[in-house]
């Protein structure tokens, strides 16, 4: 009896050391519930410095979300929920927000949350030079008790709670804002720690349980690892042999593998890609001024065929740059320019471009060569021939210098108010020829100032203006996918690339 | 001979200084706009002119590069402007893991390359011709192949080692095999075949000098002949060869680096310069071109030991 125990230990402890390699990686389903076990995810890209001042969202959302707490939270069902602050208020012409704080939140150097640990924390975003900086561009800030904290705005800003549920709401312990080894070795409240001896900065981020955390219901993992997997073929390596539980797809070349291999893909569309029609006034190139040619632009794309041959049919084909999560989205809007290159030739006629034009746009290998030949083929069947440059490294500087008057590119659709800055009002990023037209301008007036139903209702008048004018021609949104194994779950939100670190659990 | 090792580091280190600044240059060149790219595509102009005086890169390249050699005689080579992290640290903690597979895949590779050298140059015949056919074999795949090849049939299907990732040595020896012994098996086919044709030729070549038949003319057996003699006249090319594959190697990791995504110091040198790192780069350059000073020199010194023909005035 005891010779067979031992050969049935010795037995199973040799099946388990043959599996080794893959236990590691399949223990998060052994938590089943909240707490136990191991989460181990693929990031495409790694936090340029843990600093909060110098944090981003987007991909790399998760390292921070491991260590620090927002002061909002973003839902998966796309609403904003109380976190570090447990109730909010704007006054009457919303330029004073005034938000209430947890009273028994403590970092894990055992400092405590107060209020003016926060304005410490939203000063040095607002003051520093992250790339998110202007969220919090005039503002003030003050902390009158422990556990209230005053934000006051030169202007209202409809994106502003947003921000908070993202980089600018991250909150960090007060001594560690001054340490030199900030940006490797953060101290926030989050539900894990950075286990700074096992992380490869660059390469692999591993986080330990924080054992003190006010929110112990958020914490599925008692391990958590994020591994970047920059290159594709990596990736799909490490799904195949079972070496993570998540994975965010750089690009949806491999859905059918991912699948093959028993991984769930959770999608969520955030990017859209298309022209932007930038030089809207014609400085550069005359006949963008004209409302007629950029509709023209936008007759020549066939949207169904772009959307199949360039990320293989995993998208939606649109007219519009707000997201369909957005109350500003209108369906009727994605068919407003069907693909009909005989109106786009009559309209270019009617402007007085019977014999065609020149557009000269930037290129980059990131986006592909396929895509740059099929636009100016696209194009080319309407009599409008592109004049392709690569830029190289300024890309993106290029664009915004602005030494282009329209370009390819892949865009993020935020939130309205976030996404007016991002790319429509007169001082938006991604309007670097600073167009304005009055029309918009009052609108965004409107959006600015008024209550919720008002800024939901500009919105949308906003946005069926913009496909008028044709300030775009957007193609499709892709599909952002996130595959997960069979033991783990994940809701995405409708507003990042990355999911919350939260929403990750064990499948029970 | 102190004279010569004297002489090689001093030119060793004027060609390291040399290849700084030409390093320095190219980045800077290629570099574009350097804080824009550090931002992303959502930071403000006002941002982006903020961190670019933060990082000193409105000043002229001159002024930078020597504020960079000045910091880095004094042992600071600075934080990575993506990371964060001390360059220092990222240098060697990453050599740790490309050093771990490169001399992994030198020793070896020497070993198998050796036995199958000598093997077919003493048997000649069918060994000798297997010997050709694996060489040519192994010269033709290139390695990102055969890693491919290896992570499928041993890492996917037969879960016998990791497919990604590393696990240092000092947390687990295990881990460590099962970490890099894809990634070495990947970059030693490549060099077996090159050093095991070397070391036929040169053992074929020793084996036709006079030396060896009055050698057997005394009555000493072929195996010690070979083992005693031939080997140690052979062993000077093989050597260089060797020196060449290890350097090689180096450069080769960097695609190995990259399938199996290991921390290693190619992967870093990788990212770091797609994205315009300057002080990272600058420390992988300066970390790789004292080693193969290094590795130079040792090369020089082991051949002086091992034929006293060439020791070194």
């Amino acid at each position: 009896m005891f010779r067979w125990k031992v050969t049935a230990a010795v037995a199973i402890t040799a099946a388990l050391a043959l599996t080794g390699c893959s236990a590691d990686s399949n223990s998060g389903g052994d938590g089943g519930g909240s707490g136990g076990g191991t989460l181990t995810i693929g990031a495409i890209t790694p936090p340029t410095t843990f600093d909060p001042a110098g944090s981003e969202w987007g991909n790399r959302s998760a390292f921070y979300q491991a260590v620090y707490d927002t002061l909002l939270l973003a839902t998966p069902e796309g609403t904003i929920e109380p976190f570090l602050a447990t109730e909010w208020s704007y006054n009457e012409d919303n330029t004073v927000l005034t938000l209430t704080l947890r009273d028994d939140v403590t970092f894990t150097d055992d400092s405590k949350l107060t209020a003016s640990v926060v304005k410490l924390n939203l000063e040095r975003f607002r003051d520093g030079t992250g790339p998110d900086a202007g969220y919090l561009a005039g503002t003030s800030f003050e902390a009158p008790d422990d556990t209230t904290l005053v934000i006051t705005l030169d202007a209202p800003n409809p994106a502003l709670l947003n921000y908070l549920t993202r980089d600018a709401g991250i909150v960090g312990s007060e001594a560690s804002l001054t340490s030199p080894d900030l940006a490797t070795n953060p101290v926030g409240s989050g539900p894990y720690i950075l286990d700074t001896a096992a992380t490869v900065t660059g390469t692999s981020y591993t986080y330990t349980k924080n054992p003190d955390y006010w929110n112990p219901d958020l914490q599925h993992y008692d391990t958590l690892t994020i591994n970047v997997l920059q290159d594709a073929t990596a990736g799909l390596n490490a799904v195949k042999a079972g070496e993570v539980n998540g994975l965010k797809l750089a690009n949806n070349d491999n859905l059918a593998e991912v699948e093959g291999a028993g991984w769930t893909i959770n999608a969520n569309e955030l990017d859209f890609q298309g022209l932007l029609l930038l030089d809207r006034a014609g400085t550069m190139n005359p006949a963008l001024a004209d409302v007629r040619v950029r509709q023209a632009l936008n007759y020549a794309f066939d949207r169904e065929a772009l959307l199949t041959a360039l990320q293989g049919g995993n998208g939606t084909v649109t007219g519009q740059v707000f997201p369909a999560s957005s109350a500003a989205y209108d369906p009727a809007l994605d068919d407003r320019y069907g693909y009909d290159p005989e109106k786009a030739k009559e309209l270019l006629a009617e402007a007085g471009y019977a014999d065609g034009l020149t557009i000269s746009m930037p290129s980059s290998t990131v986006l592909g060569a396929t895509t740059y030949t099929l636009i100016a083929q696209q194009l080319a069947d309407i009599g409008v021939t592109v004049e392709n440059t690569d830029p190289g490294n300024n890309f993106i500087a290029d664009l915004l210098a602005p030494k282009f008057p329209a370009a390819f590119m892949a865009l993020e659709q935020n939130p309205d108010w976030q996404l007016i800055q991002f790319m429509i009002s007169p001082t938006a990023i991604f309007n670097p020829f600073k167009y304005e037209d009055p029309t918009v301008d009052a609108l965004i007036a409107e959006i600015q100032n008024g209550d919720e139903a008002t800024q939901e209702a500009k919105a949308k008048e906003l946005n069926e203006y913009i496909v008028e004018q044709a300030w775009f021609a957007p193609f499709y949104r892709v599909q952002g996918s996130f595959a997960t194994d069979a033991n783990t779950t994940v809701e995405v939100l409708p507003t990042n690339a990355f999911p919350a670190i939260y929403d990750f659990k064990p499948k029970s | 001979m102190l004279g010569f090792v004297v002489r090689r580091l001093i030119s060793g280190i004027v060609l390291i200084f040399v290849i700084s600044v030409i390093a320095y240059t190219l980045l800077y060149l290629g570099g574009g706009d350097i804080a824009r790219r550090i931002l992303g595509q959502a930071a403000t102009a006002e941002t982006v002119a903020a961190k670019s005086a933060e990082l000193g890169l409105d000043r002229p390249l001159p002024v930078q590069y020597v504020d960079w050699i000045t910091s880095a005689f004094q042992g600071d080579l600075g934080r990575s402007w993506f990371t964060g992290q001390l360059v220092a640290d990222g240098v060697t903690s990453r050599l740790a893991v490309t050093l771990s597979i490169v001399i992994g895949a030198t020793l070896i590779s020497a070993i198998i390359s050796v036995i199958l050298g000598v093997l077919a140059a003493r048997r000649g015949g069918w060994i000798d011709a297997v010997v050709q056919f694996i060489s040519v074999i192994g010269f033709a795949i290139p390695s990102f192949l055969i890693a491919l090849a290896l992570v499928l049939v041993f890492a996917i299907n037969l879960h016998l080692f990791k497919a990604t990732g590393y696990i240092p040595i000092t947390t687990s020896f295990s881990g460590w095999i099962a970490s890099v012994t894809l990634p070495i098996a990947a970059l030693s086919l490549g060099a077996i075949a090159t050093v095991a044709q070397q070391v036929r030729g040169s053992v074929l070549d020793a084996l036709s000098r006079d030396y060896v038949r009055t050698l057997r003319s005394r009555g000493l057996g072929m195996n010690r002949v070979v083992y005693k003699h031939v080997l140690r006249n052979a062993g000077g090319p093989a050597l260089a060869v060797l020196a060449v594959q290890f350097i090689g190697l180096l450069g080769g990791a960097v695609i190995i680096e990259q399938i199996f995504a290991l921390p290693g110091i190619g992967q870093l040198a990788v990212q770091a310069t797609s994205s315009g790192d300057i002080p990272i780069v600058m420390g992988v350059v300066i970390a790789t071109a004292i080693i193969v000073v290094i590795v130079n020199l040792l090369i020089d010194l082991a051949q002086a030991a091992l034929n006293p023909k060439v020791r070194l005035s």
